[in-house]
Order: C-alpha cells, then structure tokens, then sequence
C-alpha cells in the first residue's frame, strides 16, 4: 500500500514556500519589534507619587520651565525640582491637599520624593541640557506636548536612530532662542529658515554626529 | 579484487569493481541505511564522539557564563586557539567542497563515490567553523550586530573590516553548502524510501524525498540544478577561503600582514581537507565494507590530490620564510626567528614535517595504496595544519613590534575543550551522517558503472 | 555617626557567623561571580575581609530602600555650591612624612571624585605624585578601620570616651607621668599646639616621633655642620650642574614635585634655547635622578663615601690626602669634579635620606666650597617639629616600655608594630603598656596590639593643617564627611586635655584665630575663607636664614674608611609605591608597575645581574635571606643599574594586617636593624630552589632596532638639529583626511619625563581604569590606559635608562578602525580615534591591529567585581563591562566639558583649557595637550622642534601624539674616557 498518495506532493509545495514565507516574517519582526509601543514606552505615563501635571502648572498658571528645571540652561541636567522648590508655593496654597501628600512628607522627614523617570538613557549616553537649550533646540522637541501634560509621558523613543535623525539633520528642529522655553510655539512664516538659525548658532553638522558626541 | 599492490594503477583501471551492478548497489548502500541496528564499530565511534559532543556544550556554557577570560587569550596575544581553529576548520569544509565541487565540474570519474563522504564531512565541519568566532567575542550575545540590518541604532555594520567579509563569506557558504548537499543526495533518499520496509522510515525518508519518482524532467532538473551549484560553489570555496585569509593579511601585525595569505590558506584547505576525506574513506570503506564500491582508485587518486597539496604548501612556506628575511622590516624579520626559534618553535619545526616533508612519501605508489600509512599521514596534516594555524595565528601577536609588549600564549584547560568539544561536534554529525543518509551516492555511481559497461 | 557604625557592626557580625555557614560559597556565587578567580587572587581570610567591608558599605550606603534605576531622586533641598553635572574644587593638602602638599579635589555632585595637585602651592605647582592621586581610592576603601575596639572587641567611641576620662584623672594625679605621645614626623602648627599643651597639663608627658624612612642622618649633618638644626631648599632652576648620591630629589624628598618641575624646565634644550643642566649621579640602588642623570656609577655605600671625600679633596673641600687614595672610578671623579669647579655657584650636590650623616656633612661642604649655598641651596628653620633624632627616639620609647615607664601610649599614626626596628621588638614591649590607643587608618598591625583602636578619619575627612617643605601652611579641608566613622587626633587629644570642643573644626579655627590676632593679619573671616579657597596660608613660607659651615670639616669625619672586604649588603629602601607601607593597601599603586621593575603586586630582593651571575641566581628564584639571626624568604629580581653585591629590599610590603596590602610581597623591616637603618651587611644568601612568579607589565628590556627611542646629545641639537631625529615620510595611495576645525594632538618629552608612574594612576583615577589582580596581570590582562615603558641601552651593569610613557597615539590613519566589523571604534572629525564600548562586540581584532598595543580588554567584569563604592566612579566616564575593549581616550569627556561650555558662549577653546589627566597630574609637565591647527597653541609649538618624532613613523598610522627625542648632555671627558 502506498503511504504518499499523489496529493502529498501539494504538501510539498506548500511546505516549501510556507517556509520561505515564515523566514520573511521573521525576518520582518526585526524591524516590527522594536517599534512597537510596548518596547518603544511611547505615550508611557507611569505611576508618579505626585499626579504632578505640567498642563496645570505651565499652560494653566503659566510657569516658566526654569522655575522648577533650575539648571536647565548651566548644566548636563535639568535639575529635578527639590522638595523646597515644591514648597515655596505649596507652603501657601494647597498646604493641606491630599495629593501632596507624600510632599510634605518628605520636607517633614528630609527624605527625598521618590518620582519615576519617564525619559531615561543608558549609562553610556552623555546627554547635556545646556547645550541644546543654547542652541536653540526647544523643550517640545523631545519632551512632546509637555505643556499640555496632565501626567508627563514619554513623547518619544529615544532610540539613538531617533536623537541621530535630528543630529544629522538639525535644521527643522531649531527655533529662535527665546523661543526654546514656549510649550506651544509654532513655526510661522515669520520664523527664521533653520539654515539661518544653524549659521546663527554655528551648528557643525559634521561634528554632531560624532559617536564621542553622546558617548565618552 | 585483482589488482596487485605493488604497480601503479593502470590508467584505465576500473572505477569501481566489476562485480558491482546497479541493483548490488543500491540494496549495498541503501542496506547500510536501513539495517535494523548499527554494526558494533558504529556504535563505538558514535559513543567516543558523543561524549567530547557533552563536553563542547559544557565549554560553551562555562565561556559564556565566565567570559572569555577563561580562555589564554590576553594581550598582546588577542586571539588564541579560537581564531586557529577557525581557520582549520573552514580548511577542512573546503576540502569537501573541493573535492565535491571542483572535480565535479572537472569530470573526474573517482569523485562521483567519495563526494557524499566530502560533503558530510564539510556539513560537519562547518558548524564547528562557524561556532568558532562567535564564541571567541567578548560578547558573543551581540554577534549579529555583524547582518546588515537597520537597527533602531541607526548604524550599520563596518564594511571595510575582513571581518565582515568573513562573517558574509561563512553564511553564504553554510546556506550553499546544505542546498548543495540536499541537492545532490534527493534521487538517493528517494532510493532508500523505496527500500525502506518499515512505516516509520518509508515516512522519515518519504518526506525527506520530497515526493522524488524519478521523472525524466525531475532528473533533468536536479542535474542542472546540480551542476549550477558546482559551478558555483567551485569559485565560492576559493573566495571564501581566501577571504579568511584576509583577515590576517589584512591586520597590520607582524608576521601576518602578507599578501601570500589568501593562497596560502587555499592551499592548507586543498591538502586538510583532502585528508580528512581520506581518513573518512578508509573507515566508511573499511566499516561499511565497501571495498568495490570505494576502490584502492579513489584512495590513490586521493592520495595524489594530497600530495599536490603538499607541494603547494611547501611553496608557500618558503614564501612565507622569504618575505621576512628578504624584506627590510626588522620587526618582521624579528617575528619570524622568534617564529622559528622563540616558543613557537616546536609547533613551527613540527607543522613543516608533518605537511611538507613526510607527505613526499606520497610519491610512492606503495604508500598512495597502504591504507594504515596513508591514514597515518593524513593524520599527521590534520594535526601539522592545526600546528600552522597556531603558530602563525601566535607568533605575530606575541612578537609585535613594541618589544616591550611582547608576550607569550600559555593555552588553558578552557582552550583545550574548545578543541576536544568541536571535534566532538563535528564526529558526533559525521556518525550520524553514516547512520541515516547514504554515504555514497548511488545514482552517481550508477552512471560511472553504466560508463564502465560502455567501455 | 553612631547610626553608621551600628549598621556596619551588624553587619560584620552577621558575616562573621554567615562565613561559617555552607550557604555562604553559593550566597558569593550570586554576590560576586567569579569568586573562584578573587579566591585565587586574595587568600579566603581577606576574601572575607573583602565581603564584610562590602556589606558593611551596603549598609552605609543604604539609606532607605535601593532606588532602582527607574527612579528620580531629587533633593529635597539643593546644598549650596553643588550644581549636579559640573564638577568644582574644594583646596586641601596630603601629608607624606608629615610635610604637605596641596591638592585640588574636584567633586561632583558633592563627591569627591578625583585628586589634583594645587597649581598655589609651592609643592605642588599643580603636579601631583602617584600616591596624591591614589589617595582618594584610599578614602573609599572599604577596607578601611571601621569599629572603634577595645582588647580586640568591638566597643563604641563613648566606651572609649569614658576609658579616657579615668585615665586622664589618673594621670593628672600623676603629673601626667607615664603618659606617652607618638606620631610620624609633625609639622601641623595647630596640632604641635595641642600637644603642647598637652605637655603643659601633664608635664611628665613625652612625646615621640617616628618615621621609617627619616631624615635623621640629613638632620645629624645640618647640626654637625651649621651647628643648629636647619632644612635645605634647592633651587633648580640655577643649577647648572647636579651631583646626586643616591639622590631622592625628584622622587620623595620633600618638595620633590617642585624639585622635578625645575629639573625638567632646565632640560629642555629645544625649548630653552640650547641649554640644559649636566646631571651626575653615584648611587647604589636606581633611583629617578640617577636614571636622568647624563653620568652615572653605581657602587656600593662605602664605595660612595670615598669616591666623595676624593671629590671633597680635588674641590679642597676636604684634605689633600683625600685625593691619595686610588679609586676606580679616579677619572670620571676626576672630570665630574672639574666640572662642578667649572660651574661655581651654579652647581648643586644632594644626598638623599638614605646616605649616612657623613656622606651628608661632604655634600654640605662641597655646596659651601662651590657656592651653592644661598644660590642653588637656601637655608631655612626647620619645618618639623624639633625631636631628638627619630631612631633614639623610639628606641628609648620601646626601652621605657619594656622597664614599665610607660603606662598610657597614643600611637596617632605611626605603626612602629610593623615598622619600628627589626631587633627592637616592639610588638612585646608593647604589651607591658596598660593603656595603649592606636588611631589608624586601618586595623594594622599597631592597632590590633593596642588596648583600643580607634578608626581614624582620612585626611580628606577632617579638619587640619600641615607645613610644605619651605614651610608654607596650608589649612585642610574635609572633602567628606567621615564614611566609616573615622576621628581625627584633635579629637583625642583634645578628650585627654579635658577640654569640652572636641571638634577638629573649631579647635583648628580658634589655634589659626589666635595666631591671626598675634601676626595681625586683619580681618579673620577674609584671611580663614581666603587660605581655605586657595589651599595656601599667604606669608608662611619660611625665609633663608644664615649658617656659616662649620671648617675643619675632615676632624669631625672618622679616617677614611678602608675599602670593605666583599660581602653582601642589603640596602633598605622606600617602595616606589608603597611608600613605607603607610600606602600598602592601596589597590592602585599595588598595581602600578614600579618605574624600574615594573613590577606589581609584589617586592623582589633587587640584586645586579653581575652579583646574580656570581651567586647563581635569576629572576622569580626565591631565596633566604639571612641578616643576623633573622631570615626572610625573598622572589629575586636581577635589576640593571644596581650597583654589585648590594640586595635592595624594598619596605613596605609583607603586611600582616590591614587592607589589601596584608600577606602582599615580604616585609624587609624585619631584616632591618636600629643601629644601621638603610644598609647591613648580610650574613648569608641561600638559593632555596623555589621559584616566584613575578607579575612584571614589561616584555623585553631593549628596543630591538625599532625606532622607539631616538636620542641625541646637546652638541648635535646645537650643531645639527636634523640630524638627531630620523623621520620617514611614507606616501599614500589615499587621500589624506582632512581637519577642517580641530585637531587635538599630545606631545610627550621623553627628557621631561622621570618615569614617576604619577600619569599612570591619574589617568586610572580619572577615567574609571579598574585593577585586575596579581594572576590577571600575569596573564597579561593589567588594564592601564597610559603605560610607561622602560628601555635600557648599553651594558646592562651600567645601562641607559629611558622612560617611554605610550598613551593612544590617535593615529589619523588609525588601524585599528579599519579592522572593526562593528565601527565600535572610528575616527571623529577633530581627529580623535574613538572607542564605542556600548557598540562594541570584542572581537579584539582592534588590539592585534594596534602596533602601539595600547588598548586594553576586560576579559573579565573587572570594574565589578572587586567591591568599590559605586559612589567613587568618575560620573563622566562610562564604566565598562565585560567584553568590551577600551583604551586612551584623550580624556574625552574633558574635552566635551569645555567644549559645550565654549559651545554655549560661543568663543573659540583657549589653548591650554582643556588639560588631560595625565597632563595636568605630570610634575615635570613632559606632556602637552592642545588644537594641532591652533599656530600658537603651546602642542604645536613643541611639534615644531626639530627633535619630535611620531612612533613607527614607517607604518604611516601618522599619529597626533608625538615624541620629543632623549637630549643627553655628556662631559667630553667621560666620553672620552669610555670610548
């Protein structure tokens, strides 16, 4: 008796090019895996101790970014508010709120807020505020819509491909200066070309991408 | 058997015994496949293998789990035993293919029986080839940083470096070398399927036929098939084996950075593998008695392609001593009476004898026919070659040209197992080859004996 | 404190029964991987050492749960002064036997992080030695002293408060008599105070003083000679001429960083204008100077003795009949003597510490006859603290403790246990001593045979003051809270006098109130913030003071001794590293290869490779030693340079107690006798058969052809420049790149550079360089960025030494980028070659491709798995993990600081405003860093002269850092002589 009626041979076939196609999925996942938004973290707003929201206290009551970032524009870091910074309003208005809870908490006890990072970079990436802030890349270029933030998420992937698509290319990222602070600036007719702004601040396109640039 | 040891080979001696017809060899090749339990030999040689097999997945736990630390490796002497018999083991995978392909191509009648032990042995080897450099990265979980492929890092691998070319080189020739393989092997499967008695095998050989009957179109498109990837593989097996040569003749380190590289490794690939192919032929031969299926023809034109080999590489080694003595480079001249005379010099005196000087024994036709001198041979430049790797693999690390970094290779237990577990790898797949796929291939053979008739 | 120090006792304690248990190998496994491999590069004893002082710092550290990386810890309110991400500089200064030199200590984020030396201080002038740098390694050791303990069980600091408080009554019953002080050598005006009053309170109170390494023989001298105890300060930049014997003057003596600065600058040629000093150099060990030195013998110490009464007697510093005596080396003597005669008030002739009173008394008379003194050497006061000579010192102390005198010891400092003369035993006597307190650094050898030991606080972590070598005060700061509950002798002190301030600030703030009043200096709040700032109290500095030498010099030396029957003598010298033990437990200068040996992890007897042929004897053969009675078992080293039949022992090593350094190397103190400190006659030398393996980072001694080292003489610079350097100009087939805007670029003077080893450590302290271990670096994996390699030439009895330092050359044609299958390391558009460690895969085709063998691998999880405080890492550098290669960066991460500050107030980078760490660290300022296309940038500069070359000029890598050649300044007639 036969085992492989004339039919198997169909399966053959098929299993052949099911096979060529699986590999092309597989290979496809390369790609797809990285980008979706689980890995990516993208529109990500974890737990905070505080429900802080920048769309309150920035687009509402109209804080400026270096009120509570005080070292934005000196040093490699923003500067996370200290709990003093909190409480210089907070010892005013809303002293009791329960939502400040953990705040005061951490006045009274001389212990620090424990907030969780939203942007975070390896080790091996040495990113600077200052100097973007100096030339003229603005807050929102990164950090998103963070002016109309109730709870702060992650606006972007941070895969290095994203930070090189701007380092390689900064022109369409730049804005005038006293704009770098404006949550909700937009470029208008009006707006220097980002060729002139790139002369204005002697950006080096070669030199940007650099792998030293970001990594020492 | 009629032939008398003593004279040469007539020209027109017999392929094949003459008591070998086209049924006898089927049912005799076909049998080896399909009998109940393995000879006892088998069963012996697949129980030392598999144990050095055990071992090879032990070292590779131990070196991922510790690092490479665990091996010799230091600086200066950046790459030790893994690099060396990286390149020894891709030798002998092109030997294989040499001798599948090339004398395909070239039509020689003796190589139709002894391609399908070649190109075993070259699927074995290759993976103990290809094992070799991810395991000697610092870290090997990052090795496919090296396809080309857009990474969300937005950089791309380093196309100028031998390196890339290598890690290129070994994926096409791993992916050809198991289509060719398959290629050439289906009519057999087909064969054993047929012959099979029980469910179990009819289904196991079945689906690896792939429905193969034997059609007129269906062999007209395997040979073509076939012969196209001769005629590829050929020229591939010499690029990608000079491109391992690169990697050294590419390094600006004393000792290695010479343009003779790329033939020069041809060459160890032509003798190594040669060798390997005969060491295998005699003990399938012998185990499998098919003494007039693999007759004294192949062995003595076997013999032959080893002792051409031999000859080239005594070329090469007096180029390779010509250059630094010759040339004004003091550093390199240095490397090479340290190579000589330094601590490399055992592996260094030692390799020249065992490839050059005592294959010239080849000449006889006497020797070319006693199998136990001929496998001790071979023996002996499988063992000279890992020598070669070695010792210029060392030597230019160790003798750079800043005397006061020069060092000295002191091999661990680690290397060691490195060593024993590969060719553990690589028996453990050759026994399993001999067990369940023909070992010679029948529908080739046949052709040879139809052309015996016709004669 | 006390918190701390309940947190790191239990957790000791939990240890100690933990280490029984059979959980604990698995409970290492997970805690450090790799055990196995610590286990064999520290015995099981230490490994646990290792551990507890590990889960005690867990325990520090641990305030509140762990955060994890995800998490953002603020401040809750910003301490004034830190700016998170930029890195400021508090002033300080480092004792080395007693005398200071200042140091910058950069912090960031309220860290302190790395140690530079204080540009305003005259002994530092910004440089700064090996041991400066390490010392903040020491600060965070874990290892440190951590549990104050009495009679060996641990107690608390209030026990001991209360222990003092009785025995004070008792003592002021007693008029203070019994009570004891020893420290090191003292110069620190507020603590002498202190102790004074001290005396005051208890009048039968006495204080000792005692350094291993003293200076008693130079102190015995200056009294003999000047008739009162006066220091010596040199003036380099005059001497034109420079007689050394045995000279430690740009090594250890004090003030040596300034010494070297001036030793360099007059040898220069290239950059002087074709002048440059002549150095001559008799010696019987190698030492730093005698390796610069153009002239050089090496003999034996009584061999030294004669050779200077006959240049003594040929200057007419000495009787005729000097001159008689034959001698070997009559010639070279001869025109070495004619030279300095040639150069009156321009010569200079040091002895170092080490040479006998008499040797001492010549020196001083030569100087006077060539009228060196008040030119190149200037009198001052004494900086110390005046006591009678140290070795009497503590020999009377270890008598009077053994006859019972002694019932109350403060050991604040020293470790006479460990140190003190061999054949004084002071490990026994001290036991008859009731009442003994040891504040240490570590738990050493004193402090576990004291009644209480008491951890004491780094000098980073406490309020003082201390005195450079020309006097000048310098106030330190602490730069950290104590981090294992460490006290300062103030305290202490200040708990026997009875006073209610026992902190070191206020104590240290008042003695400096009342002395500004004294000396008027105006407004105190000015004057205290403005020595603070500057790290340097203005107008201390100690003036020339006149001496008269004493004549008739040749009646108070004994008759010229007859030459000693052969014999071998061992010579006690300090550790290039170790110091005398007091640096012992510092895992760097353990590792870092000694400028001569370059060996680590290890002391070798260092015998001359005539002597080693005589008796038979090659490198790594152990052999017994035998001085006396005692024997010590000893790895050889056959040392190039040394003079014949005398065996170096280098102190400091062979620790039985403390840190890391214990059960490390043999300790030659216990060969070493009280009446001759720094040579004796050795009984015996037996080969005992063993062998030693000796972890040395050098392959071969000699340049092998290559053209490493090129060197030429000051002649040929003068006459024909070109001619010295050979360069080769390989064309290309390639394009050559282009460096538009920057191109950053080191040149290294190989005359400038004493082989200190200083850059080594800076640059391992700057840029997170872990340390492997003894195996590890046998196995040739030691990890530093930037090495010094050391060539000899000529004879090897009397070879040529020359100290090669090799960082990354930064090759415009780099081969190691080519090679890369990642593009893990490649080339930035300002030149510098990059190493991408998160890129990189390791296949270290890199490092076989680098013909300068300058990268480095961590072929294991090296910066992991030996426990150091997370919080030490330099913050700017990535810390590499396994698998990675890593190499010289040029201190990138310098150079993206002041390049974004210059980004952000777009200005151009000033020359000289990004300095490297081996730059900024180097005494000698051999290397210079700068922009290759700035014209007048100081890099290019040096460039330009004819003498810079780059290193295997033919491969064409073409690279940025170059070399300036040896410039040697022969006298003609030693030439002469020799050829």
């Amino acid at each position: 008796m036969a085992i492989f009626r004339p039919s198997a041979n169909l399966f053959v076939s098929t299993a052949l090019i099911g096979t060529v196609i699986l590999g092309a999925f597989l290979l496809l996942a390369i790609w797809v895996v990285p980008v979706v938004g689980y890995n990516t973290e993208e529109r990500y707003a974890p737990e905070q101790p505080i429900p802080f929201s920048h769309k309150h206290h920035v687009s509402g009551l109209g804080l400026d970014c270096r009120y509570c970032h005080t070292t934005v524009e000196e040093t490699s870091t923003a500067g996370m508010p200290s709990t003093k910074i909190c409480m210089t309003c907070h010892s005013q208005i809303w002293t009791n709120a329960a939502m400040l809870k953990s705040d005061r908490q951490s006045l009274a006890q001389d212990v620090p807020i424990r907030w969780t990072r939203v942007y975070t970079l390896p080790d091996y990436v040495f990113f600077d505020h200052s100097i973007h802030i100096a030339k003229g890349v603005g807050c929102t270029e990164c950090h998103g819509p963070i002016g109309d933030m109730p709870l702060t998420w992650k606006a972007h992937t941070l895969y290095m491909s994203w930070c090189l698509s701007c380092h390689r290319d900064p022109a369409p990222h730049l804005r005038p200066k006293d704009q770098v602070f404006n949550p909700h600036w937009n470029r208008t007719p009006s707006t220097p070309s980002g060729k002139t702004l790139m002369t204005a601040y002697h950006i080096n396109t070669k030199i940007l991408s650099d792998c030293g640039i970001c990594h020492r | 058997m009629t032939m008398s040891v003593t004279r040469e080979l007539p020209a027109d001696a017999p392929v094949v015994g003459p008591d070998v017809t086209l049924t006898s060899l089927s049912h005799e090749v076909s049998n080896r496949v399909l009998m109940e339990r393995a000879p006892r030999w088998w069963w012996v040689g697949f129980g030392l293998s598999f144990p050095l097999f055990i071992l090879f997945v032990i070292q590779l736990a131990w070196l991922f789990n510790y690092g490479i630390g665990v091996w010799g490796v230091r600086i200066p002497v950046a790459w030790g035993f893994a690099i060396a018999e990286y390149v020894w083991w891709i030798a002998l995978a092109s030997g294989g293919t040499i001798v599948s392909a090339l004398f395909f191509l070239t039509r020689s009648p003796w190589r139709s029986a002894t391609n399908r032990i070649a190109e075993s042995m070259l699927l074995s080897a290759v993976p103990c080839a290809g094992m070799m450099p991810i395991m000697h990265l610092g870290r090997p979980g990052f090795f496919y940083w090296l396809f080309p492929y857009s990474s969300v890092m937005g950089v791309w691998p380093q196309v100028r470096s031998p390196l890339w070319w290598d890690f290129i080189c070994l994926i096409c020739y791993i992916l050809m070398s198991i289509f060719y393989y398959y290629a050439g092997i289906l009519p057999d499967l087909a064969t054993v399927r047929d012959l099979a008695q029980t469910r179990f095998k009819k289904i196991f050989y079945g689906v690896l036929a792939l429905g193969w009957h034997g059609s007129t179109r269906q062999w007209q498109n395997q040979r073509i098939t076939y012969a196209i990837m001769s005629a590829i593989m050929a020229p591939m097996v010499v690029s990608v084996h000079s491109v391992v040569g690169l990697d050294y003749a590419g390094g600006l380190t004393v000792g290695w950075h010479s343009t003779q590289f790329p033939p020069y490794f041809f060459f160890g690939a032509v003798i190594s593998g040669t060798a390997v192919i005969v060491m295998l032929t005699i003990l399938v031969r012998w185990g499998y008695s098919l003494q007039n299926v693999l007759t004294e023809y192949h062995l003595n034109a076997l013999a032959k392609v080893v002792l051409t080999g031999s000859v080239m590489l005594g070329f090469a080694y007096v180029w390779e001593a010509f250059g630094p003595i010759y040339g004004s480079d003091v550093a390199a001249r240095t490397e090479f009476l340290q190579r000589m005379f330094g601590f490399t010099a055992p592996t260094f005196w030692s390799e020249k004898i065992l490839n050059v000087v005592i294959p010239q024994l080849l000449w006889i036709p006497f020797v070319r026919r006693n199998q136990p001198l001929l496998f001790l041979i071979c023996l002996g430049i499988i063992v000279g070659m890992w020598q070669e790797r070695y010792t210029f693999t060392i030597s230019g690390l160790a003798n750079n040209y800043i005397p006061s970094y020069w060092g000295v290779f002191y091999p661990t237990v680690w290397d060691w197992a490195a060593l024993a577990g590969t060719i553990g790898l690589f028996l453990t797949m050759f026994f399993l080859f001999l067990r369940f796929a023909p070992i010679v291939s029948i529908a080739e053979v046949r052709e040879i004996i139809e052309e015996e008739k016709s004669k | 404190m006390s918190p701390l120090n309940q947190r790191a006792r239990t957790y000791w304690r939990s240890l100690e029964e933990l280490a029984e248990k059979p959980e604990f190998a698995t409970f290492v496994e997970r805690e450090a991987p790799r055990f196995r491999d610590i286990v064999n590069a520290f015995d099981r004893r230490r490994f646990l050492q290792l551990m507890a002082a590990s889960m005690a710092l867990g325990g520090l550290s641990a305030c509140g749960p762990e955060p994890n990386p995800r998490q953002l810890l603020p401040y809750v309110d910003i301490p004034e002064n830190v700016v998170l991400g930029r890195n400021r500089y508090y002033a300080s200064a480092i004792t080395q036997d007693g005398y200071a030199t200042g140091v910058l200590v950069s912090h960031i984020a309220g860290r302190p992080i790395k140690v530079e030396g204080n540009p305003d201080h005259p002994a530092s002038l910004g440089g700064a030695s090996a041991s400066m740098q390490a010392s903040i390694l020491t600060l965070y050791d874990p290892q440190r002293a951590q549990l104050v303990a009495a009679h060996g069980q641990i107690a608390t600091w209030e026990n001991f408060v209360g222990a003092l408080h009785d025995r004070r009554k008792r003592l002021l019953a007693r008029k203070g008599d019994g009570l004891r002080i020893l420290t090191g050598a003292m110069t620190s005006p507020s603590l002498i105070a202190q102790i004074a009053s001290v005396q005051k309170q208890f009048p039968g109170m006495r204080w000792h003083q005692w350094e291993p390494l003293n200076r008693d023989s130079e102190h015995a001298a200056a009294i003999m000679g000047f008739g009162k105890p006066v220091d010596r300060a040199f003036d380099l930049r005059k001497a034109e001429r420079i007689f050394g014997i045995g000279s430690d003057l740009i090594s250890t003596a004090p003030g040596n960083l300034a010494y070297a600065r001036d030793f360099a600058a007059a040898r220069r040629p290239a950059e002087t204008g074709g002048t440059m000093s002549r150095v001559y150099a008799i010696e019987s060990t190698p030492t730093l100077l005698g390796a610069k030195a153009d002239h050089r013998l090496a003999m034996r110490p009584d061999e030294i003795a004669r050779s200077l009464r006959y240049v003594a007697g040929l200057l007419g510093a000495g009787p005729q009949d000097w001159t008689q005596q034959e001698s070997a080396h009559a010639t070279w003597l001869k025109a070495a003597a004619v030279d300095l005669a040639a150069h009156r008030g321009a010569t200079l002739v040091h002895a170092g510490r080490e040479q006998p009173v008499e040797v001492h008394l010549l020196a001083d008379a030569i100087n006077d006859k060539l009228g060196a003194i008040g030119t190149t050497l200037r009198l001052i006061a004494p900086v110390q603290a005046d006591s009678e000579p140290q070795r009497q010192s503590i020999t009377e102390l270890a008598d009077d403790m053994a006859s019972g005198k002694v019932d109350t010891l403060f050991i604040l400092g020293p470790n006479p246990v460990y140190d003190a003369p061999a054949d004084l035993d002071f490990a026994a006597k001290l036991r008859h001593v009731p009442f003994s307190v040891c504040l240490s650094l570590y738990d050493d050898e004193t402090a576990v045979a004291c009644t209480w030991r008491i951890p004491a606080a780094h000098e980073y972590e406490r309020w003082g003051d201390a005195r450079a070598f020309d006097g000048t005060v310098t106030i330190q700061q602490p730069q950290a809270r104590p981090l294992y509950g460490g006290h300062s002798p103030y305290e202490i002190l200040a708990i026997l006098l009875g006073s209610p301030i026992t902190d070191d600030y206020t104590m240290v703030r008042d003695y400096w109130h009342q002395r500004a009043q004294q000396e008027n200096r105006g407004d105190f709040d000015a004057f205290w913030h403005g020595s603070l700032r500057v790290g340097v109290v203005p107008k201390t500095a100690e003036p020339t003071i006149s001496a008269a030498l004493q004549s008739n010099l040749a009646a108070k030396l004994p008759p010229t001794a007859a030459p000693r029957a052969n014999g071998l003598l061992a010579l006690f010298r300090a550790d290039e590293g170790n110091w005398d033990g007091s640096c012992a437990n510092n895992a760097w200068l353990l590792e870092m290869p000694r400028p001569f040996t370059r060996l680590t992890w290890d002391n070798a007897a260092l015998i001359a490779p005539s002597t080693a042929e005589q008796l038979g004897l090659s490198t790594q053969d152990v052999i017994e030693i035998a001085v006396g009675q005692t024997k010590v078992n000893a790895p050889v080293f056959v040392l190039p340079g040394q003079a014949a039949d005398c065996v170096t022992l280098p102190l400091g090593w062979g620790h039985t107690a403390g840190g890391l350094g214990a059960g490390v190397g043999f300790n030659a103190y216990r060969l070493r006798p009280s009446p001759s400190e720094w040579a004796t006659p050795i009984t015996y030398v037996a080969k005992t058969g063993d062998k030693y393996r000796l972890a040395t980072t050098q392959g071969q001694d000699r340049i092998l052809g290559r053209d490493l080292v090129q060197e030429g003489t000051l002649e040929q610079l003068n006459d024909s420049p070109q001619s010295i350097v050979k360069k080769s100009k390989p064309e290309s087939l390639y394009p050559e790149y282009q460096y538009p805007d920057r191109a950053w670029a080191m040149a290294i003077d190989l005359n400038s550079c004493i082989g200190c080893q200083a850059c080594v450590i800076a640059c391992q302290a700057e840029n997170n360089v872990p340390i492997v271990g003894k195996d590890q670096v046998l196995d040739g994996r030691v990890m530093h960025w930037l090495r010094i390699d050391r060539y000899y030439s000529g004879p090897a009895d009397a070879p040529d030494t020359t100290f090669e330092p090799v960082p990354c050359m930064h090759c415009e044609n780099a081969p190691c980028e080519v090679v890369c299958p990642v593009h893990a390391t490649v080339h930035d558009h300002e030149g510098l070659n990059l190493m991408v460690y998160n890129r990189c895969v390791g296949t270290r085709f890199c490092s076989n491709n680098c013909p300068y063998k300058v990268r480095r691998f961590n072929f294991y999880p090296y910066a992991f798995e030996r426990d150091r405080p997370p919080n030490s890492w330099n913050p700017e550098v990535s810390v590499r993990d396994r698998g990675v290669m890593e190499k010289c960066t040029y201190c990138i991460q310098r150079i993206r600081t002041t390049q974004i500050d210059a980004e952000r107030e777009n200005r151009k980078i000033r020359d000289g405003e990004i300095v490297t760490a081996c730059q900024q660290t180097c005494p000698t300022q051999a290397i210079i860093f700068g922009d290759k296309n700035d014209r007048d940038s100081a890099v290019v500069k040096r460039k330009a002269t004819p003498i810079d070359y780059v290193l295997l000029d033919d491969l064409n890598t073409r690279p940025r850092t170059s070399y300036s050649a040896v410039i040697r300044n022969p006298n003609p007639a030693i030439e002469e002589k020799q050829s």
